[in-house]
């Protein structure tokens, strides 16, 4: 005799009904690959019981092209292409740490106007996925305006990156030693200045101009907004120790209050000439996710500025072949992207490429506290917690 | 750089009780024994609570895929890195153990990290290592049905087999070495 | 002709047509006007092309792509029950029509119970949603129709209990007649005889009572959790193509303007402006108080993103409900004492 045929027992008939809990069977719910708020091809299988979230398990690998094996059978030069595809909504930045530590491992020196150039363009492309986090985040909780808003802004700082590197998304513009020189560049004294685009400068402040206009906007208009603050405030509470233990880095940390920027603590790029805040939250949850990339714009645009005011004259590049091989030895670079920490670990035999080539995307960790983190929420703010992690399926997937 | 990389290396070493280590190209590498993988990822949580990757490396003279290693003294083995950090200082070390090519198996971590659980599904799919007491250890990227683990130097690239990559492939000198077209670096690539 | 005015079946047939006629048309401006508002808010231009000219004919194109599309039912669907469904939310807001009243003498047919009436047909839509979103055989159709089930029972009762204060404020429930009593003179300020629409007579929560039940029971942001295009694809409307996707929008921007219609006859006067004659204005003053009325429930959609399911519930009857019992009780003792 169970627990419960006991507890009946004892009791008037009437009773029974009302005190016996009705057990209804859960339901499975498919979330994708094709879904409108999975960002690609994510797939979520959730046990749902009404809508309240039992259980969640992510598949992914929709998106999987096995850039790990790739590397191995190419050039450094030629793998250039292939990781900045890995993120594509801040492609330059994906360029920067496997850059860095090849030229890391031939011990080449990269001229500072290099540098510099890589820096702001950088700061630019963490604009402009912020950007997107910054108005697609509201359109999945139902507001499409600010979507509009922030596209349009951030189209001007498209058109400025495309306007160097050529390329809107994928700009393949970094060389192992430099940046691409413009074309014809180098053969003589003189046109070594053409570099950056006519006007670059200028348009570049007030491009960052309007990025800050359009965030006092998104502060007014999503950030103030009571319905915004129900229904992202004390959702999808991230603690610190969890996010340690699953390698939540980025913008994700540092809404739980983790003043963790790699900027500020490793020096692959000359991020100590500047000055610039690390913007962190207090309570891990999806509104501090939101506020924390909104101040990100705002600082990064002012890492811009400063840049573009002390911008070094110079080489572009250092001096290296097309086809070159690598001294053996292992290395690993990371950088602060705008999705969190993305490194590479390169192991170099001494061959044309890597050995082995270990990519730490951002947005792998920072996805996998997922089925800790929606257990016993509700089916909308699933979609809340998803849209504030800002992942992108090919930063997952690789 | 918040430490000097050597000195890093040597205290992380003394944490988790091994005297091999390195620093080679600033990276922090602390080398133990694969019998002492989790213990030293316990000991070392407490300074480095922060858990960046866990990957793994197929070492092998033989490679079907990419160029061949160099050096011919390499001992054919798994070697599994993790990479361990410290948000407070920034500071960063890679543990890294090596295991026996037949039967590659190892303690999971996934008692310490609840982050090294997508990780090691990833690590055994593509290497084929069994983490031992890992809860779910199925595929992550690939097909159920998927047989063969693509990252290991045994796996042939098909692509790569039936069409040779176009355009330059042979190494040029360095700039400063004699030899040809060393005028035109923005080429390059 | 007289003798066919004469007929009562004739002359309703007429009325019938009419009035079809009126909220087809009706729900094509709405619509264009949410495109062509909803553009401008996002800094886009919105359609252009369609007519010729500003693309005014957009929703006729529209439509016209609707009803070529295939009229896919799927396999698993309750057939008869799905097909139902469009019909039951369209009939049930082309039936609110029927007690509108447009002037003092254009109305359908003025019904000693028409505020009832019309709260009655209104809420029959939502049974057509859950009935879609029962026979999709789909989890997202069904969870859809839930929560517009659980949206109607949270939101009728506020949506009613505002009405309340007004009907006892005109002490009628026929719609002219509720407007009628608005024209009366509110008091008089020496000679002048003051006018003053329900609105300003007290009922300003009433009113906006009635007007955010009126969102969620047409299902418009922040109150748009039964389609949820982000978490529920298109909830109950998720399975539906061409004529039969066409008439649930048909039937949402129709009743858009059925509902605020009948807020502006309960709460502005309806067709009575002062000194313009409701006879020959009357349609014309109706007319620019539902649109200011849709204007805003677009200019709402188009900036607040929308509320969880249960906070939706929460605030209906932790908020709404009590506020309009308080609304009423003060109306009905200041009816008594004055």
């Amino acid at each position: 005799m169970t627990t419960v045929d006991r507890h009946r027992l004892s009791m008037h008939h009437s009773e029974v009904q009302v005190s016996v809990e009705l057990q209804t069977p859960d339901m499975t719910l498919n979330l994708g690959p094709q879904h409108p708020s999975t960002h690609g091809v994510l797939r979520l299988i959730a046990r749902v019981d009404g809508e309240v979230i039992k259980e969640v398990e992510p598949v992914i690998g929709y998106m999987h092209r096995g850039y790990e094996k790739l590397a191995e059978v190419r050039t450094y030069a030629q793998i250039t292409t292939l990781v900045n595809r890995i993120d594509w909504v801040s492609g330059f930045a994906n360029e920067i740490p496997f850059m860095v530590a090849t030229e890391r491992l031939m011990g080449l020196e990269v001229p500072e106007r290099a540098q510099y150039i890589r820096l702001i363009l950088t700061e630019m492309a963490r604009i402009s996925s912020h950007l997107v986090f910054l108005s697609s985040f509201p359109l999945e909780l139902g507001a499409s305006t600010p979507l509009m808003h922030a596209l349009r802004e951030r189209e001007r700082v498209l058109d400025l990156l495309e306007g160097v590197t050529g390329g809107r998304f994928h700009p393949n513009f970094n060389r192992v030693g430099g940046v691409k020189p413009a074309a014809g560049a180098g053969k003589s004294e003189k046109k070594v200045a053409q570099d950056l685009p006519k006007g670059f400068l200028d348009q570049t402040r007030q491009a960052m101009q309007h990025v800050r206009d359009v965030c006092d906007d998104l502060k007014d208009l999503v950030v103030g907004n009571e319905i915004f603050m129900e229904r992202t405030k004390g959702i999808g509470i991230i603690p610190v120790d969890k996010a340690l233990a699953f390698g939540v880095s980025g913008p994700n940390l540092r809404a739980s209050g983790v003043a963790f920027d790699i900027r500020k603590t490793d020096d692959y790029l000359p991020y100590s000439n500047f000055e610039f805040d690390v913007a962190t939250g207090q309570n891990g949850d999806c509104f501090d996710r939101y506020s924390v990339r909104l101040e990100e714009v705002y600082q990064s645009s002012r890492i811009i500025d400063q840049a573009v005011d002390s911008i070094p004259s110079g080489e572009l590049q250092a001096k290296v072949p097309r086809i070159f091989k690598v001294p053996a030895g292992e290395i690993y670079v990371r950088a602060e992207n705008p999705k969190g920490e993305m490194g590479y670990y390169i192991v170099s035999e001494g061959g044309r490429g890597p050995y082995r080539l270990k990519i730490r995307s951002a947005s792998f960790s920072n996805l996998s506290v997922l089925p800790w983190l929606l257990k016993g929420q509700l089916i909308p703010d699933i979609i809340a917690i998803l849209g504030s992690l800002d992942f992108v399926l090919g930063d997952v997937d690789r | 750089m918040t430490a000097n990389p050597s000195e890093l290396a040597e205290r992380a070493a003394g944490v988790v009780g091994s005297d091999r280590f390195s620093s080679d190209n600033g990276t922090a590498k602390v080398r133990v024994e694969s019998d002492r993988w989790v213990e030293a990822h316990r000991a070392l949580a407490v300074e480095m609570p922060y858990f960046s990757w866990l990957s793994a490396i197929d070492w092998d003279t033989e490679v079907v895929v990419g160029d061949p290693p160099q050096s011919d003294d390499i001992e054919p083995r798994y070697e599994i890195l993790s990479c361990l950090g410290n948000v407070e200082t920034g500071e960063s070390v890679i543990l890294s153990t090596d295991i026996a090519k037949d039967e590659p198996s190892i303690a999971s971590l996934t008692g310490v990290f609840g982050g090294a659980d997508w990780h090691e599904r990833e690590a055994a799919e593509m290497l084929g290592i069994d983490f031992v007491g890992h809860p779910n250890l199925t595929h992550l990227y690939l097909p159920d049905a998927f047989e063969g683990h693509p990252l290991r130097k045994s796996f042939p690239l098909l692509t790569r087999d039936v069409k040779p990559w176009p355009g330059i492939v042979d190494v040029e000198p360095m700039p400063d070495e004699e030899g040809p077209s060393t005028e035109n670096p923005e080429d390059a690539g | 002709m007289s003798a066919l005015f004469d007929n009562f079946w004739a002359l309703l047939g007429l009325k019938a047509v009419v009035a079809i006629l009126v909220i087809l048309n009706v729900a094509l401006v709405i619509i264009f006007a949410e495109l062509k508002i909803s553009a401008h808010m996002q800094s886009r231009v919105g359609p252009y092309f369609a007519g010729g000219r500003y693309g005014w004919a957009q929703p006729l194109a529209d439509g016209l792509k609707f009803i070529q599309k295939e009229d896919l039912v799927p396999r698993d669907a309750d057939r008869p029950v799905f097909k139902l469904a469009p019909m039951v939310v369209l009939a049930g807001t082309v039936a609110t029509f029927v007690i509108i009243p447009f002037s003092p003498t254009l109305v359908v047919r003025d019904l000693d119970l028409g505020v009832f009436y019309a709260l009655a047909a209104g809420s029959v839509a939502t049974i057509g949603v859950l009935m879609a979103g029962w026979s999709s055989a789909n989890k997202y159709s069904l969870m859809g129709g839930l929560r517009a089930a659980a949206q109607l029972i949270a939101y009728e009762l506020p949506l009613v209990l505002a009405v309340v204060g007004v009907v006892i404020h005109a002490g009628t429930l026929s719609m002219s007649g509720i407007v009628e009593a608005q024209a009366e003179p509110f008091f008089h300020l020496g000679q002048t005889a003051i006018h003053l629409p329900y609105i300003f007579q007290g009922q300003i929560i009433g009113f906006a009572i009635f007007f955010i039940a009126m969102l969620a029971e047409l299902n418009r942001t922040p109150f748009d959790m039964p389609i949820a295009e982000s978490e529920l694809v298109m909830g109950y409307l998720t399975e539906y193509s061409g004529i039969r996707f066409t008439m649930f929008f048909l039937g949402e921007y129709a009743g858009m303007f059925a509902m605020s219609a009948i807020a502006s006859s309960l709460f502005l006067g309806g067709y009575y402006f002062p000194g313009l004659d409701s006879g020959t204005f009357g349609p014309i003053v109706l007319m620019a108080k539902v649109g200011l009325l849709v204007f805003v429930m677009i200019w709402i959609r188009w900036t607040f993103p929308r509320l969880r399911e249960d906070q939706l519930q929460s605030f209906a009857w932790r908020w709404l409900v009590p506020l309009s019992l308080v609304n009423l009780a003060v109306t009905a003792t200041f009816k008594v004492v004055f």
